[in-house]
Protein backbone atom coordinates (compact mmCIF):
# COMPACT_ATOMS: atom_id res chain seq x y z
CA UNK A 1 0.00 0.00 0.00
CA UNK A 2 2.67 2.46 1.06
CA UNK A 3 4.71 1.70 -2.06
CA UNK A 4 1.79 2.62 -4.31
CA UNK A 5 1.58 6.17 -2.93
CA UNK A 6 4.59 7.57 -4.70
CA UNK A 7 3.54 7.31 -8.38
CA UNK A 8 0.05 8.51 -7.45
CA UNK A 9 1.48 11.49 -5.66
CA UNK A 10 3.79 12.39 -8.52
CA UNK A 11 0.97 12.08 -11.04
CA UNK A 12 -1.25 14.27 -8.89
CA UNK A 13 1.44 16.93 -8.57
CA UNK A 14 2.12 16.87 -12.30
CA UNK A 15 -1.51 17.38 -13.25
CA UNK A 16 -1.93 20.12 -10.66
CA UNK A 17 1.05 21.96 -12.10
CA UNK A 18 -0.19 21.53 -15.68
CA UNK A 19 -3.53 23.04 -14.70
CA UNK A 20 -2.05 26.02 -12.92
CA UNK A 21 0.67 26.81 -15.46
CA UNK A 22 -1.24 29.46 -17.45
CA UNK A 23 -2.31 31.16 -14.21
CA UNK A 24 1.23 31.12 -12.83
CA UNK A 25 2.42 32.63 -16.08
CA UNK A 26 -0.16 35.40 -15.69
CA UNK A 27 0.76 36.29 -12.12
CA UNK A 28 4.50 36.12 -12.79
CA UNK A 29 4.29 38.22 -15.95
CA UNK A 30 2.17 40.81 -14.15
CA UNK A 31 5.11 41.43 -11.76
CA UNK A 32 7.68 41.87 -14.54
CA UNK A 33 8.70 44.98 -16.42
CA UNK A 34 7.35 45.20 -19.97
CA UNK A 35 10.77 44.42 -21.45
CA UNK A 36 11.22 41.30 -19.28
CA UNK A 37 7.66 40.21 -19.99
CA UNK A 38 8.25 40.40 -23.73
CA UNK A 39 11.02 37.80 -23.80
CA UNK A 40 10.20 34.33 -25.00
CA UNK A 41 10.52 31.83 -23.36
CA UNK A 42 9.45 33.83 -20.30
CA UNK A 43 12.34 35.03 -18.13
CA UNK A 44 11.38 33.34 -14.87
CA UNK A 45 14.05 34.93 -12.74
CA UNK A 46 13.91 38.51 -13.95
CA UNK A 47 13.57 41.13 -11.24
CA UNK A 48 10.09 41.83 -9.95
CA UNK A 49 8.39 45.10 -10.69
CA UNK A 50 5.07 46.80 -10.05
CA UNK A 51 5.25 48.64 -13.36
CA UNK A 52 2.42 46.58 -14.88
CA UNK A 53 0.07 47.45 -12.02
CA UNK A 54 1.03 51.13 -12.08
CA UNK A 55 0.33 51.21 -15.81
CA UNK A 56 -2.99 49.39 -15.33
CA UNK A 57 -4.10 51.99 -12.81
CA UNK A 58 -3.32 54.66 -15.36
CA UNK A 59 0.14 55.89 -14.33
CA UNK A 60 0.93 57.20 -17.82
CA UNK A 61 -2.45 57.32 -19.57
CA UNK A 62 -4.47 58.73 -16.68
CA UNK A 63 -7.26 56.30 -17.60
CA UNK A 64 -8.70 54.86 -14.40
CA UNK A 65 -9.92 51.25 -14.22
CA UNK A 66 -11.91 52.02 -11.06
CA UNK A 67 -15.36 52.71 -12.60
CA UNK A 68 -15.69 49.22 -14.17
CA UNK A 69 -14.29 47.59 -11.03
CA UNK A 70 -16.80 49.46 -8.88
CA UNK A 71 -19.59 48.50 -11.31
CA UNK A 72 -18.62 44.86 -10.94
CA UNK A 73 -18.62 45.12 -7.15
CA UNK A 74 -22.07 46.77 -7.21
CA UNK A 75 -23.52 44.18 -9.59
CA UNK A 76 -22.08 41.16 -7.78
CA UNK A 77 -22.58 42.26 -4.19
CA UNK A 78 -25.99 43.81 -4.91
CA UNK A 79 -27.33 40.75 -6.69
CA UNK A 80 -25.87 38.37 -4.09
CA UNK A 81 -27.63 40.21 -1.26
CA UNK A 82 -30.91 40.17 -3.18
CA UNK A 83 -30.50 36.48 -4.00
CA UNK A 84 -30.05 35.65 -0.32
CA UNK A 85 -33.07 37.70 0.72
CA UNK A 86 -35.25 35.85 -1.78
CA UNK A 87 -33.66 32.41 -1.67
CA UNK A 88 -33.47 31.81 2.08
CA UNK A 89 -37.25 31.84 2.69
CA UNK A 90 -37.90 29.89 -0.52
CA UNK A 91 -35.31 27.24 0.30
CA UNK A 92 -36.62 26.94 3.85
CA UNK A 93 -40.18 26.49 2.64
CA UNK A 94 -39.10 23.86 0.12
CA UNK A 95 -36.84 21.94 2.47
CA UNK A 96 -39.28 21.37 5.31
CA UNK A 97 -42.00 20.19 2.96
CA UNK A 98 -41.63 16.96 0.98
CA UNK A 99 -41.56 17.79 -2.73
CA UNK A 100 -43.11 15.58 -5.39
CA UNK A 101 -40.66 13.77 -7.66
CA UNK A 102 -41.90 15.58 -10.79
CA UNK A 103 -41.54 19.05 -9.35
CA UNK A 104 -38.16 18.01 -8.05
CA UNK A 105 -37.08 17.21 -11.57
CA UNK A 106 -38.54 20.44 -12.95
CA UNK A 107 -36.69 22.31 -10.27
CA UNK A 108 -33.51 20.52 -11.18
CA UNK A 109 -33.67 21.79 -14.73
CA UNK A 110 -34.47 25.34 -13.82
CA UNK A 111 -31.66 25.40 -11.36
CA UNK A 112 -28.63 24.17 -13.11
CA UNK A 113 -28.11 27.07 -15.45
CA UNK A 114 -28.72 24.64 -18.24
CA UNK A 115 -30.57 26.77 -20.69
CA UNK A 116 -28.53 28.45 -23.40
CA UNK A 117 -27.89 31.97 -22.14
CA UNK A 118 -27.53 33.23 -25.67
CA UNK A 119 -31.20 32.35 -26.31
CA UNK A 120 -32.35 34.90 -23.76
CA UNK A 121 -30.10 37.66 -25.01
CA UNK A 122 -32.49 39.36 -27.42
CA UNK A 123 -35.65 39.37 -25.24
CA UNK A 124 -33.67 40.60 -22.26
CA UNK A 125 -32.06 43.31 -24.36
CA UNK A 126 -35.55 44.38 -25.45
CA UNK A 127 -36.81 44.38 -21.84
CA UNK A 128 -33.89 46.62 -20.85
CA UNK A 129 -34.52 48.89 -23.81
CA UNK A 130 -38.27 49.27 -23.14
CA UNK A 131 -37.70 49.94 -19.47
CA UNK A 132 -35.00 52.50 -20.27
CA UNK A 133 -32.40 50.61 -18.27
CA UNK A 134 -29.78 49.95 -20.94
CA UNK A 135 -26.30 50.76 -19.67
CA UNK A 136 -27.66 50.94 -16.12
CA UNK A 137 -26.01 48.84 -13.42
CA UNK A 138 -29.27 48.30 -11.53
CA UNK A 139 -30.62 46.27 -14.46
CA UNK A 140 -27.62 43.95 -14.20
CA UNK A 141 -28.23 43.62 -10.46
CA UNK A 142 -31.79 42.42 -11.02
CA UNK A 143 -30.82 40.23 -13.98
CA UNK A 144 -28.01 38.49 -12.09
CA UNK A 145 -30.34 38.02 -9.13
CA UNK A 146 -32.82 36.14 -11.27
CA UNK A 147 -30.10 34.14 -13.02
CA UNK A 148 -28.55 32.97 -9.74
CA UNK A 149 -31.75 32.58 -7.78
CA UNK A 150 -32.59 29.03 -8.91
CA UNK A 151 -29.14 27.64 -8.22
CA UNK A 152 -29.07 29.44 -4.86
CA UNK A 153 -32.40 27.94 -3.82
CA UNK A 154 -31.24 24.54 -4.95
CA UNK A 155 -27.92 24.75 -3.11
CA UNK A 156 -29.46 26.04 0.08
CA UNK A 157 -32.18 23.43 -0.01
CA UNK A 158 -29.53 20.74 -0.12
CA UNK A 159 -27.75 22.33 2.85
CA UNK A 160 -30.97 22.73 4.82
CA UNK A 161 -32.00 19.14 4.07
CA UNK A 162 -29.10 18.07 6.29
CA UNK A 163 -30.92 19.27 9.39
CA UNK A 164 -32.31 16.12 10.99
CA UNK A 165 -36.10 16.14 11.10
CA UNK A 166 -35.87 14.80 14.67
CA UNK A 167 -34.18 18.00 15.76
CA UNK A 168 -37.03 20.10 14.41
CA UNK A 169 -39.57 17.81 16.04
CA UNK A 170 -37.70 17.88 19.34
CA UNK A 171 -37.66 21.67 19.21
CA UNK A 172 -41.41 21.71 18.55
CA UNK A 173 -42.03 19.29 21.46
CA UNK A 174 -40.06 21.55 23.76
CA UNK A 175 -42.40 24.35 22.76
CA UNK A 176 -39.91 26.37 20.73
CA UNK A 177 -41.51 28.97 18.44
CA UNK A 178 -40.51 29.62 14.84
CA UNK A 179 -37.95 32.27 15.79
CA UNK A 180 -36.27 30.12 18.43
CA UNK A 181 -36.21 27.12 16.10
CA UNK A 182 -34.65 29.19 13.34
CA UNK A 183 -32.09 30.73 15.66
CA UNK A 184 -31.09 27.71 17.72
CA UNK A 185 -31.61 24.74 15.37
CA UNK A 186 -31.58 25.93 11.77
CA UNK A 187 -29.03 28.75 11.84
CA UNK A 188 -26.03 26.79 13.16
CA UNK A 189 -26.41 24.28 10.34
CA UNK A 190 -27.49 26.76 7.69
CA UNK A 191 -25.02 29.61 8.10
CA UNK A 192 -22.00 27.88 6.50
CA UNK A 193 -24.25 26.79 3.65
CA UNK A 194 -25.63 30.29 3.19
CA UNK A 195 -22.11 31.70 3.17
CA UNK A 196 -21.02 29.22 0.51
CA UNK A 197 -24.10 29.94 -1.60
CA UNK A 198 -23.38 33.65 -1.37
CA UNK A 199 -19.80 33.16 -2.50
CA UNK A 200 -20.87 31.00 -5.45
CA UNK A 201 -23.43 33.60 -6.56
CA UNK A 202 -20.78 36.28 -6.20
CA UNK A 203 -18.40 34.31 -8.44
CA UNK A 204 -21.06 33.74 -11.13
CA UNK A 205 -22.06 37.41 -11.23
CA UNK A 206 -18.51 38.70 -11.17
CA UNK A 207 -17.56 36.45 -14.10
CA UNK A 208 -20.64 37.07 -16.24
CA UNK A 209 -19.66 38.52 -19.59
CA UNK A 210 -22.24 37.94 -22.31
CA UNK A 211 -25.09 40.03 -20.88
CA UNK A 212 -22.78 42.67 -19.46
CA UNK A 213 -21.20 43.04 -22.88
CA UNK A 214 -24.50 43.52 -24.68
CA UNK A 215 -26.45 45.46 -22.04
CA UNK A 216 -23.86 47.98 -20.88
CA UNK A 217 -21.82 50.71 -22.49
CA UNK A 218 -19.43 53.31 -21.17
CA UNK A 219 -21.33 53.99 -17.93
CA UNK A 220 -22.19 50.60 -16.50
CA UNK A 221 -19.51 48.40 -18.10
CA UNK A 222 -18.24 45.74 -15.69
CA UNK A 223 -14.68 44.55 -15.14
CA UNK A 224 -14.85 41.59 -17.58
CA UNK A 225 -16.19 43.91 -20.29
CA UNK A 226 -13.42 46.39 -19.55
CA UNK A 227 -10.86 43.60 -19.70
CA UNK A 228 -12.14 42.43 -23.10
CA UNK A 229 -11.70 45.95 -24.43
CA UNK A 230 -8.29 46.13 -22.78
CA UNK A 231 -7.14 43.04 -24.70
CA UNK A 232 -7.94 44.82 -27.96
CA UNK A 233 -6.31 48.12 -27.07
CA UNK A 234 -3.44 47.04 -24.80
CA UNK A 235 -2.92 43.38 -25.75
CA UNK A 236 0.68 43.99 -26.79
CA UNK A 237 1.69 45.16 -23.32
CA UNK A 238 1.95 41.79 -21.63
CA UNK A 239 2.81 42.96 -18.12
CA UNK A 240 0.02 45.52 -18.09
CA UNK A 241 -2.49 43.00 -19.50
CA UNK A 242 -1.49 40.35 -16.97
CA UNK A 243 -1.75 42.87 -14.15
CA UNK A 244 -5.26 43.73 -15.34
CA UNK A 245 -6.23 40.06 -15.59
CA UNK A 246 -4.81 39.35 -12.12
CA UNK A 247 -6.75 42.21 -10.54
CA UNK A 248 -9.99 41.12 -12.21
CA UNK A 249 -9.39 37.52 -11.04
CA UNK A 250 -8.52 38.39 -7.45
CA UNK A 251 -12.07 38.63 -6.01
CA UNK A 252 -13.16 35.26 -7.43
CA UNK A 253 -9.96 33.61 -6.27
CA UNK A 254 -10.57 34.76 -2.72
CA UNK A 255 -14.25 33.80 -2.85
CA UNK A 256 -13.49 30.46 -4.51
CA UNK A 257 -11.01 29.31 -1.93
CA UNK A 258 -13.20 30.48 0.93
CA UNK A 259 -16.05 28.40 -0.49
CA UNK A 260 -14.02 25.42 -1.71
CA UNK A 261 -15.21 22.75 0.72
CA UNK A 262 -18.84 23.76 0.63
CA UNK A 263 -18.65 24.26 -3.12
CA UNK A 264 -17.79 20.60 -3.57
CA UNK A 265 -20.39 19.48 -1.12
CA UNK A 266 -23.11 21.77 -2.42
CA UNK A 267 -22.65 21.19 -6.10
CA UNK A 268 -22.26 17.44 -5.83
CA UNK A 269 -24.92 16.82 -3.19
CA UNK A 270 -27.24 19.04 -5.12
CA UNK A 271 -26.45 17.34 -8.38
CA UNK A 272 -26.87 13.80 -7.16
CA UNK A 273 -29.79 12.93 -5.03
CA UNK B 1 -46.28 29.43 -0.84
CA UNK B 2 -45.81 33.01 0.30
CA UNK B 3 -42.14 32.27 0.91
CA UNK B 4 -41.59 31.07 -2.64
CA UNK B 5 -43.70 33.60 -4.55
CA UNK B 6 -41.18 36.49 -4.84
CA UNK B 7 -38.51 34.13 -6.16
CA UNK B 8 -40.95 32.59 -8.65
CA UNK B 9 -42.04 36.01 -9.88
CA UNK B 10 -38.49 37.06 -10.68
CA UNK B 11 -37.78 33.75 -12.42
CA UNK B 12 -40.96 34.14 -14.47
CA UNK B 13 -39.99 37.64 -15.64
CA UNK B 14 -36.35 36.95 -16.48
CA UNK B 15 -36.29 33.28 -17.46
CA UNK B 16 -39.70 32.07 -18.60
CA UNK B 17 -41.02 35.21 -20.28
CA UNK B 18 -37.82 35.68 -22.37
CA UNK B 19 -38.01 32.02 -23.41
CA UNK B 20 -41.59 32.49 -24.65
CA UNK B 21 -40.61 35.72 -26.38
CA UNK B 22 -37.77 33.90 -28.14
CA UNK B 23 -40.30 31.41 -29.50
CA UNK B 24 -42.40 34.26 -30.86
CA UNK B 25 -39.47 36.14 -32.41
CA UNK B 26 -38.35 32.87 -33.99
CA UNK B 27 -41.60 32.83 -35.95
CA UNK B 28 -41.05 36.30 -37.42
CA UNK B 29 -38.67 37.90 -39.89
CA UNK B 30 -37.46 40.43 -37.31
CA UNK B 31 -34.17 42.08 -38.30
CA UNK B 32 -31.77 44.46 -36.61
CA UNK B 33 -32.11 47.13 -39.32
CA UNK B 34 -34.27 47.87 -42.36
CA UNK B 35 -38.05 47.61 -42.83
CA UNK B 36 -38.31 44.30 -40.98
CA UNK B 37 -36.88 45.97 -37.88
CA UNK B 38 -39.82 48.37 -37.74
CA UNK B 39 -42.63 46.05 -38.74
CA UNK B 40 -41.59 42.40 -38.45
CA UNK B 41 -44.05 39.92 -39.91
CA UNK B 42 -44.99 36.42 -38.89
CA UNK B 43 -43.40 33.95 -41.27
CA UNK B 44 -44.44 30.71 -39.57
CA UNK B 45 -41.86 27.99 -39.60
CA UNK B 46 -39.83 29.48 -42.48
CA UNK B 47 -36.85 30.16 -40.19
CA UNK B 48 -36.74 26.54 -39.10
CA UNK B 49 -37.00 25.27 -42.68
CA UNK B 50 -34.21 27.65 -43.71
CA UNK B 51 -32.07 26.50 -40.81
CA UNK B 52 -32.31 22.86 -41.80
CA UNK B 53 -31.14 23.78 -45.31
CA UNK B 54 -28.43 26.17 -44.13
CA UNK B 55 -24.98 24.66 -44.62
CA UNK B 56 -23.56 27.01 -41.98
CA UNK B 57 -26.13 25.82 -39.43
CA UNK B 58 -25.36 22.18 -40.21
CA UNK B 59 -21.69 22.99 -39.87
CA UNK B 60 -22.11 24.54 -36.44
CA UNK B 61 -24.41 21.74 -35.30
CA UNK B 62 -21.67 19.26 -36.18
CA UNK B 63 -18.98 21.39 -34.52
CA UNK B 64 -21.08 21.67 -31.35
CA UNK B 65 -21.46 17.89 -31.24
CA UNK B 66 -17.72 17.51 -31.74
CA UNK B 67 -17.01 20.10 -29.03
CA UNK B 68 -19.34 18.42 -26.53
CA UNK B 69 -18.11 14.92 -27.31
CA UNK B 70 -14.42 15.82 -27.31
CA UNK B 71 -14.19 18.22 -24.40
CA UNK B 72 -17.06 17.21 -22.10
CA UNK B 73 -18.11 13.59 -22.62
CA UNK B 74 -14.55 12.40 -23.18
CA UNK B 75 -12.13 15.08 -22.00
CA UNK B 76 -13.58 16.44 -18.74
CA UNK B 77 -15.30 13.19 -17.79
CA UNK B 78 -12.27 10.94 -18.12
CA UNK B 79 -9.67 13.39 -16.88
CA UNK B 80 -11.93 14.31 -13.96
CA UNK B 81 -12.39 10.66 -13.01
CA UNK B 82 -8.68 9.85 -13.36
CA UNK B 83 -7.80 12.81 -11.14
CA UNK B 84 -10.39 11.86 -8.53
CA UNK B 85 -9.21 8.22 -8.61
CA UNK B 86 -5.57 9.29 -8.30
CA UNK B 87 -6.16 11.83 -5.54
CA UNK B 88 -8.19 9.32 -3.53
CA UNK B 89 -4.92 7.75 -2.41
CA UNK B 90 -2.94 10.97 -2.01
CA UNK B 91 -2.24 12.59 1.34
CA UNK B 92 -4.96 15.08 2.41
CA UNK B 93 -2.67 18.08 2.06
CA UNK B 94 -1.57 17.15 -1.45
CA UNK B 95 -5.13 16.31 -2.40
CA UNK B 96 -6.43 19.67 -1.30
CA UNK B 97 -3.62 21.53 -3.06
CA UNK B 98 -4.14 19.77 -6.38
CA UNK B 99 -7.91 20.23 -6.13
CA UNK B 100 -7.39 23.94 -5.55
CA UNK B 101 -5.09 24.24 -8.54
CA UNK B 102 -7.53 22.44 -10.84
CA UNK B 103 -10.36 24.53 -9.44
CA UNK B 104 -8.55 27.72 -10.45
CA UNK B 105 -9.28 27.03 -14.10
CA UNK B 106 -12.96 26.58 -13.31
CA UNK B 107 -13.59 29.73 -11.28
CA UNK B 108 -11.58 32.35 -13.15
CA UNK B 109 -13.59 34.76 -15.35
CA UNK B 110 -13.88 33.51 -18.93
CA UNK B 111 -12.35 36.77 -20.20
CA UNK B 112 -9.25 36.10 -18.15
CA UNK B 113 -8.81 32.46 -19.16
CA UNK B 114 -9.51 33.26 -22.80
CA UNK B 115 -6.83 35.95 -22.74
CA UNK B 116 -4.37 33.59 -21.06
CA UNK B 117 -4.85 30.93 -23.70
CA UNK B 118 -4.70 33.55 -26.40
CA UNK B 119 -1.33 34.69 -25.11
CA UNK B 120 0.03 31.20 -24.46
CA UNK B 121 -1.04 29.94 -27.92
CA UNK B 122 0.09 33.05 -29.80
CA UNK B 123 1.99 32.37 -33.01
CA UNK B 124 4.97 34.64 -32.44
CA UNK B 125 5.20 35.44 -28.76
CA UNK B 126 3.36 32.40 -27.39
CA UNK B 127 4.93 30.35 -24.62
CA UNK B 128 3.65 27.03 -26.01
CA UNK B 129 5.51 27.43 -29.28
CA UNK B 130 8.76 28.30 -27.54
CA UNK B 131 8.36 25.31 -25.21
CA UNK B 132 7.57 22.87 -28.03
CA UNK B 133 9.98 24.46 -30.47
CA UNK B 134 7.12 24.90 -32.94
CA UNK B 135 7.64 28.60 -33.71
CA UNK B 136 5.23 30.02 -36.22
CA UNK B 137 2.35 27.63 -35.47
CA UNK B 138 -0.85 29.64 -35.13
CA UNK B 139 -2.75 27.08 -33.03
CA UNK B 140 -6.06 28.93 -32.97
CA UNK B 141 -6.01 29.35 -36.76
CA UNK B 142 -4.55 26.03 -37.84
CA UNK B 143 -6.21 23.78 -35.26
CA UNK B 144 -9.17 25.83 -33.98
CA UNK B 145 -11.41 22.97 -32.84
CA UNK B 146 -8.56 21.03 -31.26
CA UNK B 147 -7.51 24.17 -29.36
CA UNK B 148 -11.09 24.75 -28.17
CA UNK B 149 -11.45 21.14 -27.04
CA UNK B 150 -8.18 21.20 -25.08
CA UNK B 151 -9.10 24.61 -23.67
CA UNK B 152 -12.52 23.49 -22.49
CA UNK B 153 -11.16 20.27 -21.02
CA UNK B 154 -8.70 22.32 -19.00
CA UNK B 155 -11.38 24.81 -18.05
CA UNK B 156 -14.08 22.40 -16.92
CA UNK B 157 -12.38 19.31 -15.49
CA UNK B 158 -12.62 20.63 -11.92
CA UNK B 159 -16.35 20.03 -11.73
CA UNK B 160 -16.12 16.37 -12.79
CA UNK B 161 -13.13 15.83 -10.52
CA UNK B 162 -14.94 17.20 -7.46
CA UNK B 163 -18.14 15.34 -8.24
CA UNK B 164 -16.33 12.03 -8.74
CA UNK B 165 -14.26 12.60 -5.59
CA UNK B 166 -17.38 12.75 -3.47
CA UNK B 167 -18.91 9.84 -5.41
CA UNK B 168 -15.83 7.67 -4.80
CA UNK B 169 -16.04 8.36 -1.10
CA UNK B 170 -19.37 6.51 -1.13
CA UNK B 171 -17.91 3.27 -2.55
CA UNK B 172 -17.65 0.79 0.37
CA UNK B 173 -13.94 0.36 1.25
CA UNK B 174 -14.53 -3.29 2.13
CA UNK B 175 -15.41 -4.09 -1.49
CA UNK B 176 -12.29 -2.30 -2.75
CA UNK B 177 -10.27 -4.26 -0.23
CA UNK B 178 -11.78 -7.54 -1.45
CA UNK B 179 -10.91 -6.61 -5.03
CA UNK B 180 -7.34 -5.94 -3.97
CA UNK B 181 -7.08 -9.23 -2.12
CA UNK B 182 -8.29 -11.29 -5.08
CA UNK B 183 -5.76 -9.44 -7.23
CA UNK B 184 -8.12 -7.49 -9.51
CA UNK B 185 -6.37 -4.95 -11.73
CA UNK B 186 -7.11 -1.24 -11.42
CA UNK B 187 -9.31 -1.31 -14.51
CA UNK B 188 -11.24 -4.40 -13.32
CA UNK B 189 -11.84 -2.74 -9.96
CA UNK B 190 -13.17 0.40 -11.62
CA UNK B 191 -15.38 -1.52 -14.05
CA UNK B 192 -16.84 -4.14 -11.71
CA UNK B 193 -16.89 -2.46 -8.30
CA UNK B 194 -16.64 1.30 -8.60
CA UNK B 195 -18.74 1.91 -11.70
CA UNK B 196 -21.94 0.17 -10.52
CA UNK B 197 -21.83 2.34 -7.38
CA UNK B 198 -21.34 5.64 -9.19
CA UNK B 199 -23.46 5.04 -12.30
CA UNK B 200 -25.93 7.74 -11.27
CA UNK B 201 -23.10 10.20 -10.68
CA UNK B 202 -21.58 9.44 -14.08
CA UNK B 203 -24.92 10.08 -15.80
CA UNK B 204 -25.62 13.29 -13.91
CA UNK B 205 -22.12 14.59 -14.43
CA UNK B 206 -22.15 13.80 -18.14
CA UNK B 207 -25.49 15.54 -18.55
CA UNK B 208 -24.44 18.69 -16.71
CA UNK B 209 -21.10 19.14 -18.40
CA UNK B 210 -22.54 18.32 -21.83
CA UNK B 211 -25.21 20.98 -21.55
CA UNK B 212 -22.83 23.54 -20.10
CA UNK B 213 -20.39 22.88 -22.91
CA UNK B 214 -23.06 23.01 -25.62
CA UNK B 215 -24.21 26.41 -24.32
CA UNK B 216 -20.75 27.79 -23.62
CA UNK B 217 -19.93 31.14 -25.14
CA UNK B 218 -16.17 31.20 -24.44
CA UNK B 219 -15.24 29.81 -27.90
CA UNK B 220 -16.25 33.25 -29.16
CA UNK B 221 -13.56 34.87 -27.03
CA UNK B 222 -10.86 32.55 -28.35
CA UNK B 223 -11.59 32.19 -32.05
CA UNK B 224 -14.79 34.21 -32.66
CA UNK B 225 -15.96 31.20 -34.70
CA UNK B 226 -13.18 31.52 -37.24
CA UNK B 227 -11.26 31.03 -39.34
CA UNK B 228 -14.04 30.90 -41.91
CA UNK B 229 -16.63 29.31 -39.53
CA UNK B 230 -14.24 26.45 -38.68
CA UNK B 231 -14.93 26.75 -34.94
CA UNK B 232 -18.40 28.26 -34.96
CA UNK B 233 -20.33 26.32 -32.32
CA UNK B 234 -24.06 27.03 -31.99
CA UNK B 235 -23.94 29.79 -29.35
CA UNK B 236 -21.34 31.60 -31.44
CA UNK B 237 -23.38 31.03 -34.60
CA UNK B 238 -26.49 32.47 -32.90
CA UNK B 239 -24.58 35.48 -31.60
CA UNK B 240 -23.04 36.24 -34.99
CA UNK B 241 -26.31 35.75 -36.86
CA UNK B 242 -28.06 38.16 -34.47
CA UNK B 243 -25.46 40.86 -33.94
CA UNK B 244 -23.28 40.70 -37.04
CA UNK B 245 -25.87 39.46 -39.54
CA UNK B 246 -28.81 41.31 -37.94
CA UNK B 247 -31.07 38.27 -38.51
CA UNK B 248 -32.87 38.42 -35.17
CA UNK B 249 -35.79 36.17 -36.17
CA UNK B 250 -33.51 33.56 -37.65
CA UNK B 251 -31.15 33.66 -34.64
CA UNK B 252 -34.10 33.22 -32.27
CA UNK B 253 -35.33 30.21 -34.21
CA UNK B 254 -31.87 28.63 -33.91
CA UNK B 255 -31.82 29.45 -30.18
CA UNK B 256 -35.03 27.54 -29.90
CA UNK B 257 -33.54 24.57 -31.73
CA UNK B 258 -30.59 24.62 -29.32
CA UNK B 259 -33.03 24.75 -26.40
CA UNK B 260 -34.94 21.78 -27.83
CA UNK B 261 -31.70 19.84 -28.32
CA UNK B 262 -30.90 20.49 -24.64
CA UNK B 263 -34.29 19.18 -23.59
CA UNK B 264 -33.93 16.05 -25.73
CA UNK B 265 -30.55 15.30 -24.15
CA UNK B 266 -32.04 15.86 -20.70
CA UNK B 267 -34.98 13.56 -21.48
CA UNK B 268 -32.64 10.79 -22.60
CA UNK B 269 -30.73 11.27 -19.35
CA UNK B 270 -33.87 10.98 -17.24
CA UNK B 271 -34.86 7.85 -19.11
CA UNK B 272 -31.45 6.27 -18.51
CA UNK B 273 -31.55 7.25 -14.85
CA UNK B 274 -35.00 5.80 -14.36
CA UNK B 275 -34.11 2.56 -16.14
CA UNK B 276 -31.51 2.02 -13.44
CA UNK B 277 -33.95 2.11 -10.55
Amino acid sequence: MRRAWKPWGALAWLSGILFVLPVLWMVLTSFHTESDAATNPPSLFAGLSLQGYEEFFGASTGQSPWPPLINSVSASVGSTVLVLLLAIPAAYALSIRPVKKTSDVLFFFLTTKMLPVVAGLLPIYLIAQYSGLLDNISFLVVLYTSMNLPIAVWLMRSFLAEIPKEMLEAAALDGAGLVTTLRRVVAPVAVPGIAATALICFIFSWNELLFARVLTGVVAGTAPVFLTGFVTSQGLFLAKMCAAATIVSLPVLVAGFAAQDKLVQGLSLGAVK
Amino acid sequence: MGFVAPALLLIAVFLIFPALWTIYIGLTNYELTGPNAVAPQLVGIDNFVNALNDALFQNSLWLTALFVLGSAVIGQNILGFVLAWTLRKAKPGLRRTVESLVLLAWILPSTVVAYLWFAVLDRDGGTLNSLLGSEGTAWLVEYPMLSLIVFNTWRGTAFSMLLYSSALAAVPPSQLETARVVGASGWQTVRDIVFPHIRGHVLTNTLLISLWTANDFSPFLLTAGGPNHASETLPVFIYRQALEGGQLGYASAISLLLLLANLVVAAVYLWLLRRKS
